[in-house]
């Protein structure tokens, strides 16, 4: 996002309100991307967890190696099952809230950009570059 | 440069002059006011902003770098927490499990297994989970002490190793700096879960100071570029040919 410098020269009015758009519509795109790497960090660790537990179906042994913190423990079958069964609903509800926020923002976003536009036209650029 | 506390009609709606040692950026109102009113002529202005600019830049790294560090350890005590979790969770267990097979070797040279199982049965009626260990020591043909949990432990890269950890009322807490201290699970389950809370609670400040931080520099980066628009506005006017100024790199 820049304010371009060398464009017209001419005198543009910046007021406060426009200042604290500007500043709050930095703070959005930043969380914006923010998001972006939690969604994706929150649906690769889903995506691990299902296949955790399809594989679990597939095997015939009665202990499983679970890993917890940093070791592998020896757990039962049935355990571990309980176990990727919580965490996959746990991941799956964190992923939901951080997609909704990202629409939230998508939304507050564009219409910050509207305003924007509107007062500096061309003095202004919000797009990513 | 340091902070002026000076000129009102400089400043904005500032909510704070200052956050955590971090100097607002004041909001101009007027830039021709400002630069008549401070003194500076477009260039000198010009460069206090960049320096002030390039101060909040390393405020920034610094910052940066401190939510890393915290961002990488929540993980770790909620690992630890869970590993603590899991060890209390299986003493239970375990205690039972101890008390048959104490009774079972005592007995192991008169009774075959089953018939001894069937004994204890009849009198244990009650005890619901006995039952249950006794059902599986039915099938299980050792009768040495079951453990509290097996755990396979990475030694080196890629070479594990099978650790047996007993039933344990304390675990030892690694406290940094070449401290390892021992406590009961209950002790360890509090403190780290305080510490949980204050790294969660630091990582919370940090964010805001980093917003506020993008803040004041979003506010120096605008005012850099009216300066600079002033200034060939000026120049225009006045008919004189505008000489390169660097612009704000945005």
């Amino acid at each position: 996002m820049q304010l371009q410098g060398k464009s017209s020269g001419s005198e543009m009015e910046v007021t406060w309100q426009d200042q604290q758009n500007i500043n709050t519509f930095s703070r959005f795109n930043n969380r914006f991307h923010e998001l972006e790497d939690e969604i994706k960090f929150a649906k690769e660790k889903c995506d691990n967890l299902e296949d955790a537990g399809n594989e679990l179906i597939l095997a015939d042994e009665e202990m499983v190696r679970f890993q917890i913190g940093e070791v592998f423990a020896h757990v039962p079958k049935d355990e571990v099952e309980t176990r990727i069964e919580e965490m996959k609903e746990a991941t799956c509800k964190t992923l939901e809230k951080l997609e909704q926020e990202k629409e939230s923002l998508i939304s507050q976003m564009a219409e910050l950009k509207k305003v924007l536009y509107a007062k500096f036209k061309d003095s202004i650029n919000l797009e990513e570059d | 440069a340091q902070m002026s506390s000076s000129s009102p009609s400089g400043s904005g709606g500032d909510d704070l002059s200052e956050r955590r040692g971090i100097p607002a950026a004041k909001f101009i109102q007027d830039v021709e006011t400002y630069l008549s009113q401070s003194g500076f002529d477009s260039n000198s202005a010009l460069a206090f902003h960049q320096e002030r600019l390039q101060q909040y830049k390393v405020v920034e790294m610094k910052l940066l770098a401190q939510q890393r560090d915290l961002q990488a350890k929540i993980p770790d005590i909620e690992k630890c927490l869970e590993v603590v979790a899991t060890l209390e969770a299986r003493k239970g267990t375990g205690e039972v499990e101890l008390g048959c097979a104490l009774i079972l070797t005592a007995c192991f040279k008169t009774f075959s297994l089953k018939d001894l199982i069937s004994m204890l049965a009849c009198e244990i009626e009650h005890v619901v989970s006995q039952n249950i260990v006794l059902a599986s020591l039915e099938e299980s043909t050792e009768t040495s002490l079951r453990v509290s949990l097996l755990a396979d432990f990475e030694v080196s890269e890629g070479i594990y190793s099978r650790a047996c950890i007993e039933d344990t009322d304390s675990v030892c807490l690694w406290l940094g700096a070449n401290v390892m201290l021992e406590y009961s699970c209950e002790e360890a389950t509090a403190l780290l879960k305080n510490n949980l809370e204050n790294a969660k609670a630091s990582l919370e400040v940090l964010v805001a100071d980093l917003q506020f931080l993008r803040d004041q520099v979003t506010v120096t980066q605008v005012t850099i570029a009216r300066i600079y628009n002033f200034d060939v506005h000026q120049r225009r006017v006045n008919q004189v040919t505008p000489t390169a100024i660097a612009a704000a790199d945005a």
